[in-house]
């Protein structure tokens, strides 16, 4: 479990164009352990552009993306997911051909130090950690009640269940911070109801979530403090209440 | 690499094992023992390989080159300079390894197509050395190829060589396959940005396999060219690089029998099948235009559909429901410390 007030997640100041045009101009956001951080605005505001600079998709023209006093600015996606930044996709991105137990177990790749030779030679190491993760993955999709379809090829999965898969393999990497990429899209209201018990779940657990969402009842419902974004330039952050209020946000995203 | 026991399915491999330990005894005909060779040794490359195009999804035509080098250091080496044959083929796996990390290092970083093309100009280069450095290679004219001493020379001995070659590299793939590096390879060639949200290292996992590979080409080329018993610079036309890649994927990606039944089948057709051995490289591209076409996931997976329509599984319709107490448990025993 992490510290309280542990490790903060937090982009400063952070800039990023794209041919000319600046999708995010100087964003500052910090994610804070145990707190659910909703990120919202308009299409083109540079929602998934800030994800994909936190989590190391994209390298920022200005500015810095801290894991409190280490600067990952210049870190590729894998250093950020070994020390603890998971996300997921707008689109799932499952690996069809595998069980949906082998394609959360991929989550598990920051903890396996057996090397290839010895994975080929199956030494004792490969064999312990392939058992760890495995019972890891799990438990995990039992508890996000996948536990029905470990064994189905992920191809074969219904929309809800590859979202709260992605979430699964999301969740095995052990995070200390996790990024949903509009994970409301397209569920239920039912499975939106789950999926907010399901984040509040894992702040409960000391992770730190960052929530980029469309559907803002949701975001409000279910976050501790909210950010919105429009034309790359932060108009708002505070409460939800706060930004529910914000005449600005209410102009440019909420309407009347 | 499903949930399921690793036993389940032991009772076929042990049998079918048993099968081919005894094949030798069986044929009579020592033609077709010195083609059950010729298999094994095609298949050391092969089973390497897959794990590049199979399971990785990178496009590597070029290892007939890794081959060739293989089989002439052999040749060199054991022949010329006298070296003990089984050594000879530790030490052709480790050139080939080298050459696979020297080849890989530039190429594995480009796209797809790219790559592809950089592996055929390797394989094209290599033959051409090979006709060039007379000194080395005797050019044109070739390199006799040494037998294995005792018993191992034998054509039952050799293949009982070979057998047990084919039967750990085969071992070493499926280890590798069942466990997390598996997971990590089929991402790389099916999602490379899932493969990066978790963490996998994708160019330096894309040279590790590779490098693999150029082992298992060398270790097949210093086999194959005791088979051969001579080599030239035609032993290694580019048709057999495509030879090993129309195997892989008429087999199946992500499969290490369906490569293995495609190797075995169109190493054995066109020597069994006369009419067939005039179509030659025909007879490939057709068998490949023919299975990317009507069965694009290759043999095996088609095996597999049909014995799955004939059992339909029970997929009934679950509602999600999360368990957020299991949940809870799950997350506070995974928690970093």
């Amino acid at each position: 479990m992490i510290r309280a007030g542990g490790v903060v997640l937090r982009a400063v100041g952070v800039t990023k164009e794209f041919g000319g045009l600046r999708a995010l101009d100087g964003v500052s956001l910090d994610l804070r352990p145990g707190e659910v951080h909703g990120l919202i605005g308009p299409n083109g505001s540079g929602k998934t552009t800030l994800l994909n600079l936190l989590s190391g998709y994209y390298e920022a023209d200005a500015g810095h993306v801290l894991l409190d006093d280490l600067d990952l600015s210049r870190e590729p996606v894998q250093c950020r997911a070994a020390l603890g930044v998971a996300r997921t996709f707008q689109t799932p991105r499952l690996l069809g051909s595998l069980s949906v137990l082998d394609n959360a177990m991929l989550g598990g790749w920051p903890d396996v130090g057996a090397s290839f030779v010895g994975t080929a030679l199956a030494l004792p190491r490969a064999r312990r950690e392939e058992t760890e993760i495995r019972e890891r993955a799990r438990a995990l999709l039992e508890g996000l009640g996948l536990g029905y379809a470990l064994d189905r090829r992920a191809n074969l999965l219904e929309h809800a269940e590859q979202r709260f898969l992605e979430i699964g393999r999301a969740l095995v990497l052990r995070p200390r911070f996790l990024m949903l990429d509009e994970p409301a899209a397209g569920l239920t209201i039912a499975e939106i109801d789950y999926l907010g018990e399901i984040i509040g779940v894992i702040r409960e657990s000391g992770v730190g979530v960052l929530l980029v969402e469309h559907h803002t009842d949701f975001v409000f419902r279910t976050c501790d403090r909210v950010t919105t974004l429009d034309l790359g330039r932060m108009i708002a952050h505070g409460t939800p209440e706060e930004v529910r209020k914000d005449p600005e946000v209410v102009r440019v995203y909420l309407g009347t | 690499m499903t949930a399921s026991s690793p036993w389940r399915g032991a009772l076929p491999r042990l049998a079918g094992g048993l099968a081919l330990i005894l094949l030798p005894l069986v044929v009579s005909n020592q033609y077709h023992l010195h083609l059950a060779s010729l298999i094994g040794a095609f298949w050391i490359l092969v089973a390497g390989l897959n794990l590049v195009v199979g399971y990785t999804g990178q496009l590597s035509v070029g290892h007939v080159g890794l081959l060739a080098i293989g089989s002439y250091t052999f040749a060199i080496l054991a022949g010329k300079h006298g070296w003990d044959p089984i050594l000879t083929t530790v030490v052709a796996g480790l050139v080939c390894g080298l050459c696979g990390f020297l080849v890989g290092l530039p190429s594995l970083r480009l796209p797809e197509f790219y790559f592809a093309m950089s592996t055929l100009a390797f394989g094209l280069i290599v033959t051409e050395l090979a006709v060039a450095r007379t000194e080395l290679t005797g050019g044109g004219v070739g390199l006799p190829a040494p037998f294995f001493p005792g018993p191992l020379g034998t054509p039952s001995g050799f293949y009982w060589l070979i057998l047990a070659a084919a039967g750990l590299v085969t071992w070493l793939t499926w280890n590798v396959t069942r466990f997390m590096w598996g997971r990590s390879l089929v991402a790389i060639r099916d999602s490379p940005v899932a493969a990066a949200s978790v963490g996998v290292p994708v160019f330096r996992a894309k040279l590790t396999v590779f490098v693999f590979s150029g082992v298992t080409a060398g270790v097949a080329g210093a086999l194959f060219s005791s088979l051969q018993s001579y080599i030239t610079p035609d032993t290694f036309h580019f048709e057999l690089s495509l030879f090993f890649f129309v195997s892989i994927i008429i087999g199946g990606r992500g499969s290490i029998l369906g490569p293995f039944v495609g190797t075995a089948v169109l190493t054995a057709l066109p020597e069994l099948v006369a009419p067939l051995a005039k179509l030659g490289t025909f007879f490939y591209g057709l068998l490949l235009l023919l299975v990317v076409l009507l069965v694009p996931e290759g043999v095996g997976r088609l095996v597999q559909r049909v014995i799955a329509a004939l059992r339909p599984p029970v997929v009934e319709h679950h509602a999600i429901r999360p368990d957020l107490d299991r949940l809870r448990a799950a997350l506070r025993a995974g928690a970093r410390r």
